[in-house]
């Protein structure tokens, strides 16, 4: 019988806080009962880092499916991209590439059933810009790569004590009240209840929509939009059967009481709801795509440069990230029958 | 150093259908505040009776005709008695436009006490500002509504004040997109002098301000949003060079952990819910909630009606307690003032 297949964890960029925080979360199998993972990228970087952080973290190179068995004794690590030069916090010509090569290899392996779902560490979007890179993120990338035509994905922030799903993302505020269409709420509130159902196993998930306005709205006396776009979707989607409600003022639906009435709350914007998440949940909050025909999860930071190799990096968000990532795909196996 | 008279304060008990009465009614019968003011209510009697009835506790209310007639050495709860409201007629825990008027109509006797001197401030239990506006105070908020009566034309705006921190906004209940033409250079200076000087007037002699973002990530080098460089930045930079301890932008999502953590006295947010969120969260709803910038001092409870426990008796009344304690601070620092420029 063929091994259990792992989870694809990406480095990312090399010269940020990837490696370190994969070291650290490696170090950590026993202890937080880790799910087993390989990484991907130049098995050199991480050898590098382990020596220079003093960590005792054996690297193996390994095929995917090697991964499980050798996971308990060393990192396992499928090379991928070209050999990196970079050095801490100091990316160079080899960074865009390695970081670039391991995100196609990942998606190329979960599609091919050889990993379980794929993980990824930060990558500096100013960095592959440099380099060429058409795409305005990690996650387009991913869905670019996902099949053809591209699937719409959705980024949500998950902690066990919130998930929230900003409808506009890296966008002015200004431009928000005209990006905030109805089909956007719509359609993003459509795949949250999708991938809450058959990735989390919620069966009739609830959604509660952010008003966009202070109370939102208080009637329409505060703004229109919420009483001309945001309840008109709300009532678009009941009549699909999706258990929406709202629009809600954004600032009464974050504590405990509340927060038992949804199982994921879709914002307007992005601080409206990130703001509550990072305060739940601050360093444990998990990035999860949905929308995408693999499972996809990632910590909730950046590169953090000015920290790598300093042993500084904290990998609980990586832990999380790698821990939500199996919960979800086993489900994903048990239901293809895998 | 001569010892200052206490300060006046005006008590007034907020909605009758809410849970002021029973409130206000338990705050007098545990007192404890002689050493830092002077206490008068303001209100019927009738509804301090159903308060004392709700809370099961007594008042020896002895009533005069303004604060400006008590006699502060007699025994006994000053009260003026408007008689203006008979409790009776209102169904509890049910916002009703009726009582939400003769809400408003107490508080403007107070206020004008203040205007005659007769008051150095107002501390009001819980009122429901739908039905003050329904009832024909039509202002979309309180703090609008005293800086009419008091005929204040500079600025002001209201502050959320718990355990030593206090949070403001440059915008407060109008739309997004309203705000977003209201967040300018001149407004975020005007805001950030008010906050500084609101605290100082408290006591905290050099208020350390955060500013938050408009943008996401703080705009991110202006790739999401240029506010940050045009004119909040600037802003910060100008008010600082004027001695406000205040720095930023942050990024919104992080600055009040921030905050809260310890390293600013206060946040000066770009929009109601930017600040609301965090403070929210953080259990705002525990603080008091201050006018700041009109001449008279307004505080209140930060928690409203709470429509769903009235006439229980177990509202709890700490932070009515801080309301009261946080206007006699900032009236007692007042008449410090005017008796040291005279």
């Amino acid at each position: 019988m063929a091994p259990p297949p792992a989870l694809a964890l990406t480095l990312g960029e090399p010269a940020g806080i990837g490696p370190d925080i994969t070291l650290a979360a490696w170090l950590t199998r026993q202890q937080r009962s880790l799910p087993a993972f390989f990484a991907i990228g130049d098995a050199a970087v991480l050898r590098r880092r382990a020596a220079a952080l003093g960590l005792d973290v054996p690297v193996r190179a390994c095929a995917p499916e090697e991964a499980a068995a050798v996971f308990a004794s060393a990192l396992p690590v499928v090379s991928a991209g070209p050999a990196v030069t970079a050095a801490p916090g100091h990316p160079d010509e080899t960074s865009a590439p390695s970081a670039r090569a391991a995100i196609d290899d990942a998606v190329a392996l979960v599609k091919a059933g050889r990993a379980t779902a794929v993980v990824t560490n930060p990558i500096s979007k100013a960095v592959l810009y440099a380099d060429g890179f058409a795409f305005p993120g990690h996650t387009e990338y991913l869905a670019h790569l996902a099949g053809t035509p591209a699937p719409r994905p959705v980024m949500m922030i998950w902690s066990p004590e919130l998930a929230v799903i900003p409808a506009t993302i890296h966008v002015p505020l200004a431009d928000v009240p005209r990006l905030l269409t109805r089909e956007l709420i719509i359609e993003t509130a459509r795949i949250t209840a999708h991938d809450l159902r058959h990735r989390f196993g919620i069966e009739a998930p609830r959604l509660a929509i952010c008003g966009l306005n202070p109370h939102a709205g208080e009637e329409g006396t505060l703004g229109r939009e919420d009483e001309e776009v945001t309840r008109p979707a709300v009532e678009a989607l009941r009549q699909e059967g999706i258990d929406a409600r709202g629009p809600l003022p954004a600032d009464t639906l974050f504590h405990a009481a509340a927060r038992a009435t949804y199982d994921a709350a879709i914002g307007a914007y992005h601080d409206q709801v990130l703001a509550p998440a990072k305060a739940l949940a601050f360093d444990r909050a998990v990035n999860v795509t949905l929308g995408l025909p693999f499972v996809r999860t990632s910590p909730d930071h950046g590169t953090a440069f000015a920290l790598a190799g300093t042993g500084r990096a904290d990998p609980s968000s990586l832990i999380e990230a790698l821990r939500l990532a199996h919960r979800l795909s086993a489900r994903d196996a048990a239901r293809s029958g895998r | 150093m001569t010892a200052h008279p206490l300060p006046i304060l005006a008590l007034t008990p907020g909605d009758c259908t809410g849970i002021g009465p029973e409130q206000t009614a338990r705050l007098l019968s545990e007192g404890g505040f002689d050493d830092v003011a002077r206490i008068v209510v303001v209100g019927d009697a009738r509804v301090l009776d159903m308060g004392a009835r709700h809370a099961g506790v007594r008042l020896n209310l002895v009533r005069y005709a303004s604060p400006g007639a008590v006699d502060w050495s007699a025994p006994g709860i000053p009260m003026v008695d408007l008689g203006n409201t008979d409790p009776d007629l209102f169904p509890l825990g049910v916002a009703n436009p009726e009582s939400g008027r003769l809400t408003g109509d107490t508080l403007a006797r107070a206020i004008d006490f203040a205007k005659a001197g007769e008051v150095d401030g107002v501390c009001f239990a819980p009122l429901n500002k739908q039905a003050m506006f329904r009832g024909g105070w039509r202002f979309p908020d309180e703090h609008k509504m005293f800086a009419h009566l008091l005929d204040h034309k500079g600025p002001f705006s209201e502050m959320n004040v718990l355990e030593g921190q206090w949070m403001t906004r440059v915008t407060s209940h109008v739309s997004l997109r309203t705000a977003l033409d209201q967040v300018t250079f001149d407004s975020i200076c005007g805001a950030l002098r008010l906050a500084d000087e609101t605290m100082r007037k408290a006591g905290i002699a050099r208020p350390r301000i955060a500013v938050a973002a408009l943008n996401p990530h703080g705009g991110e080098g202006g790739l999401f949003g240029s506010e940050e460089i045009d004119f909040i930045r600037p802003a910060v930079e100008a008010m600082a060079k004027e001695g406000i301890a205040c720095e930023g932008p942050f990024p919104s999502d992080t600055v009040y952990l921030k905050a809260f953590a310890g390293a600013y006295d206060s946040v000066l947010a770009m929009y109601h819910d930017q600040g609301q969120i965090a403070t929210k969260l953080k259990g705002f709803n525990k603080g008091v909630t201050i006018t700041a910038g009109l001449e008279v001092v307004f505080t209140t409870p930060a928690h409203g009606t709470a429509f769903d426990i009235v006439g229980k008796g177990v509202a709890d009344i700490g932070a009515f307690q801080s309301a009261v304690r946080l206007a006699a601070r900032v009236a007692a620092r007042k008449i410090e003032a005017r008796a040291a420029a005279a």
